[in-house]
């Protein structure tokens, strides 16, 4: 089975979705038919231990009936036909129409398949390659400094297969999603540090290769740790790494612009689109069609094909994400954020790819810039705040800056919080460099779904502590 | 389902012992927008999971060595069971680890796991939890529901392996996420709450609702902390978040045989688990997978080991490192089992005293997200909801944040002798730490 292929379950269910939707939309204003199935492999080695084995599979139908005034779904791990015929007919049965309720437009016309691209396929390759290469990994950089108590290479490799169906739309595809990770982890003898690098893509293995350069970077990275120091807390001059921009972006202006918070009053965006809300420097974007970004897909959910959208342009909030209830009830267009982290779970919408537009400064006239600051190199976590507009990133270490050079003392960990616009409107500088960082994002504290984040280095004022 | 795959486990080639854990699962999920529905949910799900280990000569040295590989068998996969167990064999062939062994049978514990409320009426539960708290809301003042989703589950679990283990368990389980607004003078603010139990009736609505109201009002008014060093308190949620991170937590990694074994874990038994002397109450932690409706509880875990209660750190002295069978079998101690809830026994000192002090210090009752880092144990949190108490009155506080150390603060914390049941967290309802550094303005 080539990458191209959906996997033949999916198929054979596939043929069954439009025959569903139309029984449900024989008492029902609007019916949606989705299968997915997540499934691949993890390689994990480490000092003292090997694994090898699936990424637990996900499977499943989820069937949505409108009534008029909200959705009812029904979703199951069987996809035998005769159980499907039977979810659709109780949902169907189930449903009570709302009196003059509204109806949902299912789009034009489209049926396509898509899948992505690879230079170099992964699933063509064996398991024991996908070991191999995680073992000669380890070995180079577990020789790199006696100070290394063990290093972990991790590898996952993550097929996303989704098939849409509503009464005019039949949409199909395959997403191939790779994470690779090494961490490391030094001890002085009375202390243990760990640094990691990671590379993720939608894509194939030539996006995700880590060169001895990198790993010596990481052992310096790690090793300093070691002496790292507790940031005095105040309010700085930073320059941040893309890692950190796109945890800003992602959760300043991310999660505060998820359109389902707007109906739910929970967001404070909500007063100001159409107005300044950043430095002029500052365009924010979130793009499923970003070719290679972790957080990349080809339709969503809801049947929506991908495309950008811009969340601020020249420092003005411009719009934000979508998902089809929330379009619908708001009134305004859809984007293509409708998700749900499972057939278990319901859509919300949510980001993808999420970052700053790249600007026209170079990171070292950004670093002599500064008198004295902060380099946040790394993030761990983030929060979201939307309704207080505060916002919260964990930096995991930061160096310092004196008169424009950088001066080799490491501060660890770093909180960076403030009002989100007093952040944004700091910014005084944006670099001509961009990166992106995969990962997992939730919605409050659940519903996890691979997104990416990133942009350029920015320049910037936050409160550290 | 799991017959058919038992009986292909035993005629499986390359399979020198194996697991199967058969899941099935319900959830019925309500999603209101305001007083209004957003949207309802029925879920089934199916699976086996199948773990094959396999022995065979290591790749370099002449050694025995084992793999292992989980593979996860939906329904549809059946037809090609024969394939997906090639598929984990081969897998288990490819790793080199150090031989070790399964559980074998044993008496399994009567832990009480499912609310019969949940397994009768899930739909009725999920209703009367949304209609209570919408019922307590209508008593506080400037104060609505923005949203709310209920998520109420049952889970059954039959366990089979290789050594003869045979045991299953039915667990219920409830998430229950609000937020509720607060508006005065044009000004709106929020309060989020998300709590998980086994049983409905171990959350108190009308309390909740109040305390939350509460905070969302005062998170009008907050402004933000003084910046220095000063005593911190932490409080019930805030207080689990810090201390459990839901597993995530220093403490349980710590502890954690695997870690040791991966050399990632510094501490001894017997040994202090704080690197300076402690000046605050003794530090008792439980690992215990047998309290009532704990959402970690349960009859055997995922290895089919018997549900425990087991002591890990004795007045601040690591007592014994938690471990299932096959890092018991490396380090050569006894198996207890996955981390269950965290209990820590009370201390000393009535709750209320813990804001004896003229102040200033700082109660938090909600951060962002607090997650400390857990190898270091360093952390760094948003004050999401807090006070400024001094001479006796508080100021609300929000934004800026606390950092330190979760050893370093433990070492010289005061835990109250009121303690309280949070889901995965029983123990004392708030905790006082000597010196904090706190970011604000």
């Amino acid at each position: 089975m080539s990458l191209e292929d959906l996997s033949p379950e999916l198929s054979e269910a596939g043929e069954h979705l439009h025959s569903l939707v139309s029984e449900m939309e024989s008492r029902v204003l609007y019916a949606a038919a989705l299968l997915t199935r997540n499934g691949g492999l993890q390689v994990m080695v480490n000092d003292r231990e090997q694994r090898v084995t699936e990424i637990p599979p996900n499977q499943g139908l989820v069937l949505t009936a409108w009534n008029g005034a909200y959705f009812e779904e029904a979703a199951s791990s069987d996809l035998s036909p005769k159980h499907m015929r039977k979810l659709a007919r109780h949902l169907a049965e189930a449903i009570d129409l709302a009196p003059s309720g509204g109806t949902i437009d299912p789009g034009p016309t489209k049926r396509a398949h898509f899948w992505t691209s690879c230079a170099i396929d992964p699933t063509t390759l064996t398991a024991r390659d996908k070991l191999d290469f995680c073992v000669e990994l380890h070995d180079k950089a577990r020789h790199l400094d006696p100070r290394i108590v063990n290093v972990q290479v991790r590898y996952n490799e993550m097929l996303e297969s989704k098939i849409f169906a509503n009464r005019t739309k039949r949409l199909s595809q395959n997403v191939l999603r790779l994470r690779l990770n090494v961490t490391m982890f030094v001890s002085d003898g009375q202390q243990l540090q760990y640094d990691w690098i990671s590379k993720d893509c939608t894509g194939g293995l030539e996006l995700v290769q880590v060169s001895d350069e990198e790993l010596l970077k990481l052992r310096n990275n790690a090793v300093a740790l070691l002496s790292a120091e507790k940031v005095p807390p105040g309010v700085y001059e930073v320059i941040c790494t893309p890692d950190v921009t796109g945890v800003i972006a992602h959760e300043a202006f991310g999660h505060g612009v998820e359109l389902d918070m707007f109906l739910k009053d929970r967001a404070r965006a909500e007063q100001y689109l159409g107005k300044i809300v950043a430095s002029p420097l500052v365009d924010i974007v979130d793009d499923p069609s970003y070719p290679g970004g972790y957080g990349s897909y080809f339709f969503d959910d809801e049947g929506q094909l991908s495309a950008p959208t811009y969340i601020i342009r020249h420092g003005v909030f411009e719009r934000g994400l979508a998902n089809l209830f929330a379009a619908y009830k708001l009134g305004v267009p859809r984007s293509a954020n409708g998700r749900r982290e499972s057939f278990e779970r319901k859509i919300y919408a949510r980001m993808s790819n999420t970052f700053f537009a790249r600007g026209k400064t170079t990171v070292k006239s950004m670093i002599e810039s500064i008198e004295r600051g902060i380099y946040l190199q790394h993030t761990s976590s983030g929060m979201e705040d939307p309704k207080g507009w505060g916002m919260q990133v964990t930096s995991h270490y930061g160096e310092e800056i004196v008169n424009g050079q950088l001066t080799g003392r490491v501060f660890a960990p770093i909180g960076i919080t403030g009002y989100v616009p007093d952040i944004l409107q700091s910014i005084s500088a944006v670099g001509n460099d961009f990166a992106l960082s995969g990962g997992t994002c939730g919605k409050g504290h659940k519903e996890w779904v691979p997104v990416s984040s990133g942009g350029p280095h920015l320049k910037l004022k936050a409160r550290l502590g | 389902m799991l017959k058919q795959i038992v009986d292909a486990l035993h005629n499986q080639d390359g399979v020198h012992d194996w697991l199967a854990r058969h899941i099935q699962k319900t959830s019925t999920q309500y999603y209101v927008i305001g007083h209004n529905l957003e949207s309802r949910r029925t879920v089934n799900s199916e699976q086996v999971v199948a773990v094959v280990m396999n022995d065979h000569p290591a790749t370099k040295g002449q050694e025995l060595a084992r793999g292992e590989a989980a593979v996860t068998i939906l329904p549809s996969d059946l037809h090609h069971l024969s394939e997906k167990l090639s598929q984990a064999v081969f897998m288990a062939r490819l790793t080199d680890n150090p031989p070790y062994g399964l559980p074998g049978p044993s008496k399994y514990p009567n832990t009480e796991l499912a609310d019969p409320a949940i397994r009768e009426k899930p739909h009725q539960v999920a209703e009367q939890l949304i209609a209570d708290l919408i019922e307590a809301l209508d008593s506080e003042r400037d104060v609505r529901l923005s949203s709310a989703e209920v998520f109420v589950e049952e889970s059954r679990i039959i366990i089979q392996n290789s050594r003869g283990i045979h045991g299953s368990q039915v667990q219920t389980n409830l998430l229950f996420d609000f937020v509720l607004l607060a508006s005065y003078n044009e000004e709106e603010m929020e309060s989020h709450i998300a709590l998980e139990r086994c049983r409905a009736a171990d959350l108190d609505i009308p309390a909740l609702a109040h305390r939350h109201a509460q905070y969302a009002r005062d998170a009008i008014v907050a402004s933000t902390p003084k910046t220095g060093t000063f005593p911190v308190v932490v409080t019930d949620e805030a207080l689990a978040e810090l201390l459990m991170s839901s597993g995530y937590s220093p403490l349980v990694l710590r502890s954690a045989a695997q870690l040791k074994y991966q050399q990632m874990s510094t501490w001894e038994i017997g040994e202090s688990i704080f690197k300076t002397t402690s000046s605050g109450d003794p530090l008792t932690v439980y690992s215990n997978a047998l309290w009532p409706f704990g959402t970690r509880s349960n009859v055997f875990d995922a290895e089919g080991l018997p549900a425990q209660r087991v002591l890990i750190i004795e007045k601040g002295l690591l007592s014994c490192f938690w471990a299932t069978q096959r890092y018991a079998d490396y380090l050569q101690i006894p198996p207890t089992g996955s981390f269950g809830n965290m209990e820590i026994l009370a201390g000393s000192v009535p709750f209320d005293s813990l804001f004896n002090d003229e102040g200033p210090l700082y109660h938090i009752v909600a951060f962002s997200a607090m997650s400390p880092d857990p190898l270091t144990g360093d952390f760094v949190g948003e004050i999401r909801m807090g006070y400024e108490i001094s001479r006796g009155q508080a100021r609300a506080i929000r934004g800026g944040s606390i950092s330190g150390n979760i050893f370093d603060i433990l070492a010289t914390a005061r835990l109250s002798q009121e303690t309280t049941f949070l889901g995965d967290y029983i123990g004392p309802r708030g905790m006082r730490f000597a010196q904090v550094t706190v970011a604000g303005t």
